[in-house]
């Protein structure tokens, strides 16, 4: 009976051990520099975290084209008397986004109207689009930081608000406040070959950050990435004057771009960050043809084409120079800090709370039992479990807080009830023969499932919900039962067969 | 040898009644205590700042809980010291400007070891999450219950000893005045998994196994017993030592944990138990 087709599950669970203790002390597969690869959250490493929503409001279900969209928005702009920048009005959505806090859903509504336009619906918050690029833009802001572990993700509460949640390790709240609000400065230099016989490059700056009514996400245009950006009226004129002016429309001028290895006979549009050119590209023959028609004069609109998707959204980020499309309202959400002394003082202290919490239950099963072919093989099962699971997060990287030792806990809380189900179910009577024990264990593994199943349907809204630290708790423990019940504890009561049913 | 033994009650002694009254009784109290509360402060349960908004921050600081409360200008809720490290205090305040109340603890030279700011608007949609997943989670877990046991009276007997458990807890923090915070709503959800558990175990005895109705309920019983004490010992020791260390989070989930489980215990032996009985001997004649 001792073949490994019989024991399969002590085998896979050995397995599972053994890569866990791979995952969580092979050196090189995690980052960090302590003595495991275990990542540490907010509140067990030390930093701050924001959490807010996006000031916005956005009428959904508009007809927005590709023709009436930059008429939108500067109607809407100037009707409700905001910045042009705060609309955003997009066709593939069919959504007008406003983005200043002193405007009314009602405020929009008639707005649109005016126009003869009849959203659908008109709501608080904005697109899933603009959201993203927040996102995009703190991302590259936290990684600017040098610093590894930041991280700026999307949460969901329950009435269909979403909150940006930005978390930097080391840092305190008003240093991350500021990372937030810091803007470069961004400029369009035109740079190409000096006229005559003269020899060298000439660079004219031809736009600034004021020029661009606004900078749209990446999209591909004919398989190309591309950054669509719409120029204000008057800085669209000055633009067209200034390239025919440098030649950029003529035949020499026209995608004629190696900045890098020829910059004297190159015309180049320069992206430049704080001084730095981030990005060059040519003039294209179409953008060229509209300048010299004057047709570019009316519609201010260009895309700046790159060469893949993660370099398009790089331009964007550039040259919005970390600004956010729309604000975050850092007043209406929620601030945590916690310093790294008192981090690590919770990394401490939790883990020995978590073990006298094992203490305490190997006491009462011990007591209770009095065999240590019953008890010892209960506590190393429901340990193993919490191994397995830490061993899961090294290797998902998963950034561990205190919610999470929380979970930990609440594992092995319903492992022990398990395995003490399986013990008693299996020691009530003399065991036989493998048969009876068979029978009797899958018994138990009844209970064990039902028992299962109610508390994976408790914890299974919460890994629905943004409730603060929740999730991870609810993650954690829907993944220890699963693991309990599906590997771990019927391994412990094939443990128990072979040391019951050998004697 | 086995030193603690579950000894078997002589439940032939009291009535279906007797045994329902107590439970049904403490159920009773219970929910005319979050009743009273409600109509007092306008709400159930005492809610944290998490909840209803505002500041807490932890401070290092020689200077005594008094002279903290003079140098604030903004008004305390409340200041605690936290055992195992001198001169560290949880300070709370109604107000959600950090940045104010960060900066004149600076400038009276305390050291900031931790902020946690909740805005009110956020405060008030973390409430109704936490109200919804704890609703959820309930109507979730009876649906699994009725699917398990498919007979009306055993499935709800579960359901009902699962609803004391949570409530019973819940006036014992009014009482007690706890808030209610992420911890004791994390809490509350273990408790709808575990309390259930034990309940499953005597029904699924009684109901699917055979020998006398007795029988089955002490093996259960034995059974049930272990796993809930195991529980509860090892939620008692986590909770004392967690409150030693000042870690909130594991000391309000502990804490919650002992008084619901230990609700439990009664729960399931004497409500469930008894409407089982009336089940078995009674109900199913009809």
């Amino acid at each position: 009976m001792s073949t490994i087709r019989e024991r399969w599950r002590v085998v896979l669970l050995t397995i599972l051990i053994i890569a866990s203790g791979v995952a969580i002390f092979a050196p090189g597969i995690g980052q960090s520099a302590g003595l495991t690869n275990l990542q540490y959250g907010l509140d067990l490493a030390g930093g701050a975290r924001l959490r807010a929503p996006v000031v916005g409001i956005t009428a959904e279900g508009v007809n927005v084209t590709g023709q009436n969209e930059l008429d939108i928005e500067q109607n809407i702009s100037s009707q409700l008397n905001v910045d042009i920048t705060d609309v955003q009005a997009r066709p593939a959505q069919n959504t007008v986004e406003v983005f200043a806090d002193n405007v009314t859903q009602q405020g929009l509504r008639n707005a649109l109207q005016q126009m003869g336009l009849n959203p659908s619906t008109v709501r608080d918050g904005v697109t899933a689009e603009t959201r993203q690029t927040i996102v995009n833009v703190l991302q590259h802001k936290v990684n600017a930081l040098g610093l590894s572990g930041g991280s700026v993700s999307i949460a969901q509460a329950a009435a269909g608000t979403h909150f940006i949640i930005i978390e930097v390790p080391n840092r305190d709240i008003a240093e991350v406040k500021e990372v937030v609000d810091e803007r470069g400065v961004v400029k369009i230099v035109a740079s190409f070959p000096a006229p005559g016989n003269k020899t060298g490059t000439i660079r004219k700056t031809v736009l600034t950050q004021g020029d661009f009514a606004s900078i749209q996400p990446p999209t591909t245009q004919q398989g190309v990435p591309v950054v669509p950006v719409t120029l204000t009226q008057s800085a669209a004129k000055d633009f067209a004057a200034a390239m025919l002016k440098y030649g950029f429309t003529t035949g020499r001028g026209i995608e004629n771009c190696q900045y890098q290895s020829a910059p004297n006979s190159s015309y180049c549009i320069l992206t430049v960050l704080n001084g730095e050119v981030v990005y060059a590209a040519g003039m294209g023959g179409n953008l060229a043809q509209d300048i010299r028609t004057g047709n570019f004069n009316q519609t201010g609109k260009f895309v700046i084409q790159t060469r893949n998707m993660s370099e398009a959204r790089q331009l964007q980020i550039n040259l919005q120079a970390g600004a956010l499309p729309a604000s975050l309202d850092l007043e209406n959400g929620t601030a945590n800090y916690i310093s790294s002394s008192r981090a690590e003082n919770f990394k401490v202290t939790t883990f020995i709370t978590a073990l006298v919490a094992v203490f305490a239950v190997s006491g009462v099963v011990f007591l209770r039992y009095g065999r240590r072919e019953v008890a010892l093989p209960m506590i190393v099962t429901a340990l193993s479990e919490v191994i397995i699971l830490l061993g899961f997060a090294a290797a998902i990287r998963l950034p561990l807080t205190l919610s999470h030792i929380a979970g930990f806990i609440a594992v092995i809380g319903t492992g022990v009830d398990d395995l003490i189900i399986i013990a008693d179910e299996v020691l009530t009577e003399e065991v036989s023969s493998s048969h009876v024990f068979k029978n009797r264990f899958r018994k138990a593994l009844w209970i064990i499932g039902a028992a299962a199943a109610t508390t994976i349907i408790a914890m299974a809204p919460l890994t629905q919900l943004s409730l603060g630290d929740l999730r991870g708790f609810a993650i954690i423990t829907i993944l220890g039962v699963l693991i309990g019940v599906i590997i771990t504890r019927p391994a412990y009561g094939d443990i128990l067969r072979e040391l019951m049913t050998d004697k | 040898m086995e030193v603690f033994e579950v000894s078997n009650i002589d439940f032939d002694r009291y009535s279906n009644r007797q045994l329902a009254g107590v439970p049904l009784l403490a159920l009773g109290i219970a929910l005319a205590i979050i009743l009273t509360w409600f109509v007092l402060y306008g709400t159930p349960v005492f809610l944290g700042i998490e909840f209803t908004g505002g500041t807490e921050l932890t401070l290092r600081t020689q200077d005594s809980p008094s002279a903290i409360q003079r140098t604030f200008e903004n008004e305390i809720t409340s200041i605690r010291q936290i055992r195992t490290q001198e001169n560290v205090y949880l300070v709370t305040f109604q107000s959600a400007n950090s940045d104010v109340l960060a900066s004149q603890a600076r400038s009276a030279g305390y050291e900031i070891e931790a902020i946690e700011t909740t805005s009110p608007i956020f405060g008030e949609s973390a409430q109704q999450q936490a109200l919804f997943g704890l609703v959820a989670a309930f109507i979730g877990m009876s649906i699994i219950v009725f699917l398990l046991f498919r007979t009306f009276v055993p499935s709800i007997a579960v359901v009902l000893s699962a609803f004391s458990d949570i409530v019973i807890p819940i006036a014992v923090m009014d009482l007690l005045g706890i808030e209610l915070s992420i911890g004791t709503v994390a809490a509350l959800l273990m408790l709808i998994g575990y309390s259930v558990d034990s309940d499953i175990l005597l029904n699924n005895h009684v109901l699917r196994r055979s020998g006398s109705f007795y029988e089955s309920v002490y093996r259960a019983m034995r059974t049930g017993v272990t796993m809930t004490v195991t529980s509860i010992s090892a939620m008692t020791v986590m909770t004392i030592v967690s409150y030693l260390f000042g870690i909130e989070l594991l000391t309000s989930i502990g804490f919650i944990l002992v008084i619901g489980l230990a609700t439990d215990l009664m729960n399931t032996y004497m409500l469930n138990l008894s409407l089982l009985r009336w089940y078995k001997f009674e109900g199913v004649k009809r």
